[in-house]
């Protein structure tokens, strides 16, 4: 079969699209996705220059999503002094999977020659995520551990190295599956959430076209997730076409049943419906502006303000006494 | 025709593939979504909707990003 636009062999069909393309066709497909998706969400505010630039920290995890992306940023913003990048990896403390891929991450960082921080678990919390797997105080699946830690660190740090924005690498079927779960538990408050916290596009007033943006979080560093409009078989496909050092193990404690399920669901939607994740996507981050400014709207501003406090324990932004983190860490005697 | 599907990290697979089967069905007849895969011809990916011409194929599975 020949690439759509050359005559050379395909090696994929996107059958959302109709199109066959060869490697190269492929791969310059991802970029452009990635770099339409940062424009059209106004990742570059009009106000950043070469003097005053502004940062981005990437989470680094060393998997395919997040090298393929903080490959795609680096080429992109290269040349531009308007944007640094920091790579920022976590490492929570799992034998015979995170040590491989931080060496990914190494790896990669050194290639591309950036900045990398590591940050762990154990130096952080005093916790490693085989321990916590073992006491498992809560009766939890280990990933609502380790969400709550790992965000706890992306946030302080992104915080720390001065970071305008977090970016991460969620592709098109994270993207899908969490949009279909917050629609399917019925969760609007979350959908609304889930717009100004990452999906929504930043303002850019000169635009003038109406359409919703995201609120300004004050106490939180705004996250953005440029690869989402990326299936998630693409992104594996680009760092194999690519030779990127994509670490590609699952995770031993990977255990998160309903989206697995989920998962499972759109990929049986997608063969009989090719273009199933877009639609639901676009669908569903047209509504969460909708109901995003609803909420914005309705809200009783000081009220909101009020409820955002410190953590007693670690300062952190919550709306408890506690946060969840420091609840966490008091159930595991940490 | 046989066909040995090589599925990464797995066991081999002999499926038997009828005259116009594509990669997508011998990924079907192994209980794989050509969305959680890619399949490799002597190293190179190919279409999943194109006619099986080989009599071996390797299978890459996606892995969670984490």
């Amino acid at each position: 079969m020949e690439c759509s636009k050359c005559g050379r062999d395909a090696v994929m069909h996107a059958a959302y699209s109709g199109a066959h393309l060869c490697d190269a066709h492929f791969v310059e497909s991802v970029e452009r996705r990635v770099r339409r998706r940062v424009r059209e969400d106004n990742l570059v505010p009009r106000d950043a220059t070469p003097e005053d630039p502004e940062t981005w920290v990437v989470g680094l995890s060393g998997g395919k999503d997040s090298v393929a992306l903080t490959q795609i940023l680096h080429e992109t913003f290269e040349a531009d002094p308007r944007i640094e990048l920091v790579a920022l990896t976590i490492h929570e403390g799992i034998e015979g999977y995170r040590d491989e891929s931080v060496d990914a991450c190494l790896e990669l960082t050194e290639d591309l020659d950036i900045r990398h921080e590591v940050v762990s678990y154990a130096e952080e919390f005093g916790v490693e995520m085989d321990d916590v797997v073992e006491d498992d105080p809560e009766g939890m699946a280990p990933c609502a551990y380790c969400g709550v830690f790992r965000r706890d660190l992306l946030e302080s740090y992104a915080d720390e190295f001065g970071a305008d924005k977090l970016l991460t690498g969620h592709n098109l079927d994270d993207e899908a599956q969490t949009a279909l779960m917050n629609f399917l538990e019925g969760d609007v408050a979350q959908i609304a959430k889930h717009f100004d916290a990452s999906l929504g596009p930043f303002d850019e007033r000169a635009d003038g076209d109406g359409a919703p943006s995201r609120e300004d979080q004050e106490h939180f560093v705004p996250r953005a997730k440029p690869l989402r409009d990326v299936p998630e078989k693409e992104v594996a496909l680009y760092c194999h076409l690519r030779d990127l050092p994509a670490h590609i193990t699952e995770c031993p404690h990977a255990s998160e049943a309903y989206r697995g399920e989920i998962q499972q669901l759109l990929h049986g939607l997608e063969e009989n419906h090719p273009g199933t994740r877009h639609s639901i996507l676009a669908g569903y981050e047209e509504l969460a502006g909708i109901v995003a400014s609803e909420y914005h709207s309705d809200a009783d501003d000081s009220r909101d303000e009020a409820d955002l406090g410190e953590c007693e324990r670690c300062g952190s932004t919550t709306t408890r006494a506690v946060c969840r983190k420091c609840q966490l860490l008091d159930a595991l005697d940490a | 025709m046989q066909v040995t599907v090589d599925v990464k990290g797995e066991d081999d697979v002999e499926v038997d593939a009828g005259a116009d089967a594509t990669y997508a069905d011998l990924l079907s007849a192994v209980d794989l979504s050509p969305h959680e895969v890619t399949v490799l011809v002597d190293g190179r990916p190919v279409p999943e909707d194109q006619p099986v011409n080989v009599d071996h194929v390797t299978v890459l599975r996606l892995v969670k990003g984490g």
